[in-house]
């Protein structure tokens, strides 16, 4: 995302969106980017596979069409879509300053179509499986528990901190360097750079910004290689180890090359749209009390715990768009469409479509099909990362809720920040006030998951 | 590896019969092998999906026994079209005293 200035929206309400008409406007629009629901709720109605000329890009806003596309990636190839999207406008430049400055460019290997994705994705798999995920919890808890209590002492006496700063982006950080094994690092450095990886496709950056971008990616690798030299010399118990002497299942060893684009991948999808999901947490129990209050009444209930990550997951999905790319003339929800054509999946529009999802903008831990929702995507790309990243909302919420009460926006709603990207959907910035609870809470009582729902 | 009989009924009741299904593999593995529609098994195997889900037929229940903590809470996450004899079918070695086994494809949770 670009680092460069951050959007408000002055109304909170985007009314004056209703008025307009769809070819007027374009995802390329921030305002548009920090409060999109009446332009997804347009494109739906109007035009469900819309052209955007601005962008450039037919964007597919259905859910039934999202999932009908990502189940087809033959028809939509993953790899030419993220390749046309990837530094847009700037590639070979991008391309040539990694080369000499970063140690290489290396394409990553993850977004590519099969039979090339199946093999590395097998490789992976493994490593980010529900059970293995399971063992880690208490690590993890004991991380998140330290950091609301730093948190909640810097709060302490109405201080006002920034819940994306302070709190979500240290986090996921601190979560997946102990992952890979990563003992001693900047975390703002990782911020910046993660921040600088997702700015490639988010279609945002001007010439000025791709040029920081690069430089900051050549940062990032000439890190990546350190450690992977350190982990060849000595070998290690973590997953960048796992990575260096991984074997597919061919016998073969992963090239250099994709190793390294492997372990970037994992530093910054597993921390930036994680964090993104802990932005949202907090926003939501800011704004909506009545969340809060239910999570709170209903701590110790782990069924009720993964249903309120889902309806999270549905109601604020961090990943609003990624690219695919017709590979021959196809058809999808009626529309005609060129071979080449570049699309963006809308997932934050599939997320709100009415016509799956009963009253959409009701936060409701007990629907019936939240499961459903399409945050982690559909089909053979769907997030190889989604267990951990439940585990780490799901004890985010529950050491939050525990240990803080009166979680308050310390600026107006309307005000927040949003960062310049059409990839996600990111508070950039949260200024929040809180109170630290008495105790931690003992034992509470069991849910009620049918419970009526919350409106927000 | 010895072989078994698996019977898959599909989601629109036709029935597949996988004759060749090897012990110790697991089910879903036998059926996306064998393209049984709607078992999509888009995790690999990690239990983290929810999209290998099965009933497993009321005789069998007692062979293939039910979920552990872990595939209970991925199974929560398809909750509408859960039943008591839900299982996610990757998480289901085969062994050989399952010959003959019989599973309904879950609906898609829509």
């Amino acid at each position: 995302m670009s680092s460069s200035e951050n959007t408000t929206q002055g109304s909170g309400c985007p009314a004056h969106l209703e008025a307009m008409a769809l070819g007027d406007m374009s995802l390329t629009d921030p305002v548009i980017q920090a409060h999109p629901q009446a332009f997804y709720t347009k494109l739906r109605n109007e035009d469900p596979v819309h052209y955007d000329e601005k962008l450039g890009m037919w964007l597919v806003s259905r859910y039934d069409d999202i999932v009908t596309l990502l189940r087809d990636p033959k028809t939509f190839s993953d790899k030419q879509g993220y390749e046309a999207q990837y530094a847009s406008g700037f590639f070979e430049e991008f391309k040539q300053i990694l080369i000499e400055q970063g140690g290489g460019f290396f394409p990553d290997v993850i977004k590519s179509d099969p039979p090339e994705h199946t093999r590395i994705r097998k490789l992976m798999d493994g490593a980010f499986s529900a059970h293995r995920v399971k063992t880690l919890e208490p690590v993890i808890t004991r991380i998140i528990a330290d950091l609301v209590d730093q948190m909640a002492d810097k709060a302490d006496h109405g201080t006002v901190i920034d819940g994306v700063k302070d709190f979500a982006i240290p986090l996921t950080i601190a979560v997946i360097c102990e992952q890979l094994g990563i003992n001693q690092y900047d975390g703002n450095k990782i911020s910046e750079w993660s921040e600088a990886i997702t700015a490639q496709i988010g279609r945002m950056q001007n010439r000025e910004d791709m040029v920081k971008n690069a430089l900051k990616v050549c940062e990032l690798q000439n890190f990546i290689i350190q450690q992977m030299r350190d982990r060849e010399a000595e070998p290690k118990e973590d997953m960048i180890s796992d990575l260096v002497h991984a074997r597919t299942e061919d016998g073969g060893k992963l090239e250099f090359g994709e190793a390294v684009s492997l372990v970037r991948a994992l530093i910054i999808a597993g921390n930036d749209t994680t964090a993104t999901a802990i932005g949202n947490l907090l926003f939501i129990l800011a704004t909506q009390p009545q969340v809060a209050h239910q999570l709170y009444d209903n701590v110790e209930d782990e069924r009720f715990l993964t249903r309120f990550v889902e309806e999270l997951l549905r109601f604020a999905p961090p990943v609003r768009g990624l690219a695919k790319m017709a590979t021959c003339d196809t058809e999808l929800g009626s529309v005609k469409l060129p071979k080449g054509a570049h699309m963006l999946v809308l997932y934050g529009s599939g997320n709100d479509d009415e016509s799956h999802f009963n009253c959409p903008r009701t936060f409701d831990v007990s629907r019936g099909n939240t499961g459903t929702h399409v945050a982690f995507g559909v089909g053979i790309h769907r997030c190889i990362g989604a267990s951990l990243a439940r585990m780490e909302i799901k004890v985010a919420a529950r050491e939050l809720i525990k240990r803080v009460s009166d979680i308050t926006l310390a600026i107006p709603a309307e005000d927040v920040t949003y960062q310049k990207t059409v990839a996600t959907h990111s508070i950039s910035s949260l200024p929040i006030t809180l109170k630290k609870r008495p105790a931690a809470k003992g034992a509470a009582g069991r849910i009620d998951a049918t419970s009526a729902p919350v409106v927000s | 590896m010895s072989e078994i009989t698996i019977t898959f009924v599909e989601i629109g009741g036709t029935e597949k019969v996988i004759t060749d299904a090897g012990v110790g593999e697991n089910i879903m593995q036998v059926a996306t092998a064998n393209e049984v529609a709607g078992i999509l098994g888009e995790c690999g195997g990690g239990c983290a999906c929810g999209t290998c889900h099965i009933y497993v037929d009321p005789d069998w229940e007692s062979v293939v026994g039910g979920p552990n903590d872990v595939e209970d809470m991925t199974l929560d996450m398809v909750f509408e079209t859960r039943k008591p004899n839900s299982r996610l079918c990757c998480q289901i070695e085969l062994a050989e005293n399952m010959d003959g086994l019989r599973v309904t494809v879950a609906p898609e949770s829509l």
